[in-house]
């Protein structure tokens, strides 16, 4: 069967309104202030851990030039990714897309007769619904990363890649436990709710008959797979359990040992602000007796790598640094964006996949460009997404409202003469009108904001009558 | 065609043009070296949420006796003391209090001790027990980790784990918490001979 052949006409779920979620989000300001803290508490960590390293720039360089060059040759690096993992003794799958993906997993599963599986953080099996479509095939699926678990027993999903229950308070994950894992009511102390999940996931483990796992890196050059946790719950999956199966995307492979070095010396630094996670754990062979599978996922990333202004962020290392140096995620919280993947990176990734439903998510940020100078991998966020909303204006799929005022502003920023009229004009509304005519005028920009107070004159009046003898004349500023 | 090859030439045909491999160990040989490694090792360590106790190989029994004194299962690789054959069940360490192992080196920059399997035997004794302790000799400590990985061969064995500090969460709001699923202590024993 042919690619062409299989691909389906793409069924639009619902657009993204970000703005409509922002704003939900919004009502309870005491909480976003909160949302806010925490995750600007995480950035400065990764700020001071950063600091520490007097080659930073030149590893984000390393590590830009080290990912441009194996997607440059990707097909490459997977094959030989394959052979070598094959040749330690793994079991490597392809699978096209999500629906694939679950496929595969589900018959190993299935052959082997697994009902209990335990998996460690993938944000690929949840950009793939791998729990629902496992779920409903009658397997027991139990996410073993806390953050994880928490939201999966309240059957939700992350609200963000690093820190999964970043949107809960501990009263919220205490009253969750105490639903499920029989903590008494009204405990909301870490440290016992961590020991409590502890407790409960260790019979999970322990009774587990396969183990899923992300993949940080895969080693081109020993066929290797790189798995890195805090928690230890990958490890205890993958020591335990007869199958190990690992899911990865394709833009994961990378030539060797020299540099994924480089990778791991800044992600956990870029991610939580740590030196290394505690667990950094390198598979290249599976248990004895035990069955190592291996599934490499295209899901729509083929297509963004052929997309000239997009394939740089295949380079992503999912460290999570761009959205919590994020001034709108931080303010919108991860469920604003519809998407397994939040923030900057999400925004730019997820277009790709369906421009008509994510279409508002290029449009969630302020283009300050912070995403991009923390990237450890300098993905050009800012421009993407910029390039991003120039695509969705050419589709058609903004707000006729916002398509009129953007050609007017365009046709008036054009027109030297046009600009000193309407600053006239806007000088001119500011001292005759109430502001609260004003403001409603000035739509979404001013509802929150105080208007400014009008200058006498304009800047270029100011300027033919102060600095026009110094440069001969005033005709070059409007 | 197979899924695999439809991926595959779906790649061939969205590739960029040719990006050159940067020669990561020419690179890397530039960085300035940092303050004095066994120093920043121990630093780095306790960071992590380790504990550092340094000794004389000779007195390695002892050392471990003060750090988890005889109470529970104390399973070790180092002295052989029941570590279990190489086809233990992985499941048989589970109440296991006190593992205890060696480590082939271990990283300034950030505190972590290099165990491949053969140093472990068990994989899953490492995260099974409640406290872990690893001995180190403290003349194998390398500054970073392009110096670890250039001093490690990482396919032998099979598998290998850099662990630094016991295992930690903070999921629940941000708030650090020590011992999640892996170990609740680990102690480094750093050796001189």
């Amino acid at each position: 069967m042919s690619g062409a052949a299989r691909s389906l006409p793409v069924v639009h779920s619902a657009p993204v309104d970000h703005a409509a979620a922002a704003a939900a989000f919004n009502a309870n300001e005491a909480r976003v202030d909160w949302h806010d803290a925490a995750l600007w508490f995480v950035r400065e960590k990764r700020d001071r851990a950063v600091e520490e390293v007097p080659e930073w720039e030149l590893l984000r360089e390393l590590a830009s030039n080290i990912k441009e060059h194996t997607l440059s040759r990707l097909d490459e690096y997977l094959v030989a990714f394959e052979s070598a993992a094959t040749a330690n003794g793994a079991i490597v799958h392809w699978a096209r897309d999500a629906e694939e993906h679950n496929r595969i997993v589900h018959d190993i599963l299935v052959s082997r007769k697994v009902r209990h599986l335990v998996k460690s953080k993938s944000m690929l099996t949840e950009e793939c619904g791998l729990n629902a479509y496992l779920e409903e095939r009658g397997v027991d699926v139990v996410d073993t990363d806390l953050g994880e678990r928490i939201v999966q027993l309240r059957r939700e999903h992350p609200s963000h890649i690093v820190m999964p229950a970043i949107h809960l308070t501990k009263e919220e994950i205490g009253e969750t436990f105490a639903e499920h894992l029989g903590t008494p009511a009204g405990l909301s102390d870490p440290t016992e709710l961590t020991a409590a999940a502890r407790v409960h996931l260790r019979e999970k483990f322990l009774a587990a008959h396969a183990a899923l796992t992300g993949v940080n890196f895969a080693l081109a050059e020993t066929g290797g797979l790189v798995v890195c946790t805090n928690e230890g719950n990958a490890d205890l999956g993958m020591a335990l359990a007869p199958i190990h199966i690992a899911s990865m995307g394709i833009e994961k492979v990378i030539p060797g040992a020299n540099e994924l070095a480089v990778f791991l010396r800044m992600l956990a630094r870029s991610a939580t602000g740590q030196r290394l996670t505690v667990y950094t754990s390198h598979v290249h062979r599976p248990r004895e007796g035990q069955e190592l599978h291996i599934v490499i996922v295209d899901n729509g990333r083929s297509e963004q790598l052929g997309r000239k202004d997009f394939w740089r962020s295949l380079k992503c290392i999912r460290c999570a640094a761009c959205i919590n140096s994020c001034p709108v995620y931080r303010r919108s919280g991860g469920y604003s964006y519809g998407a397994t993947v939040s923030g900057p990176i999400g925004s730019v990734l997820t277009p790709g996949i369906d421009l008509h439903k994510y279409a508002a998510l290029p449009f969630a940020s302020t283009l300050c460009g912070s995403c991009t100078a923390v990237c450890p991998v300098k993905i050009d966020l800012d421009a993407q997404l910029y390039r991003w909303r120039q695509i969705v204006v050419d589709a058609g799929l903004v707000s006729v409202t916002k398509q009129l005022v953007a050609r007017a502003g365009g046709r008036v920023l054009a027109s030297r003469r046009l600009v000193a009229v309407g600053s006239m004009l806007f000088r001119s509304m500011l001292r005759a009108f109430p502001a609260r005519l004003l403001r409603r005028l000035a739509g979404a920009w001013g509802r929150d904001r105080e208007l400014p107070v009008p200058p006498r004159e304009s800047f270029s009046a100011w300027y033919k009558a102060n600095r026009a003898h110094e440069r001969g004349g005033a005709d070059d500023v409007a | 065609m197979t899924s695999r090859d439809v991926m595959l030439a779906a790649i061939r045909a969205a590739r960029p043009a040719p990006v050159e491999r940067p020669d990561v160990r020419a690179r890397v040989s530039e960085f300035v070296p940092h303050a004095e490694a066994v120093f920043s090792f121990i630093e780095a360590s306790e960071v992590a949420g380790a504990r550092v106790v340094k000794g004389r190989r000779a007195e390695l029994a002892t050392l471990i006796a003060s750090v988890y004194p005889a109470i529970g299962r104390q399973v070790s690789v180092l002295q052989d003391l029941d570590a279990g054959s190489a086809t233990a069940l992985p499941h048989s360490f589970a109440d296991t209090d006190v593992f205890v192992c060696e480590a082939v080196l271990g990283v300034a920059e950030n505190g972590a001790v290099w165990l491949p399997l053969s140093r472990l035997r068990h994989r899953s004794a490492l995260v099974l027990a409640t406290n872990v302790i690893v001995a180190l000799d403290s003349a194998k400590i390398v500054e970073n980790l392009h110096d670890a990985y250039a001093a490690i061969d990482v396919a032998a064995d099979g598998f290998g784990v850099f662990v630094s500090g016991p295992s930690k969460t903070a999921d629940i709001e941000q708030a650090l918490v020590i011992g999640a699923h892996g170990a609740k202590s680990l102690t480094i024993l750093l050796l001189e001979e």
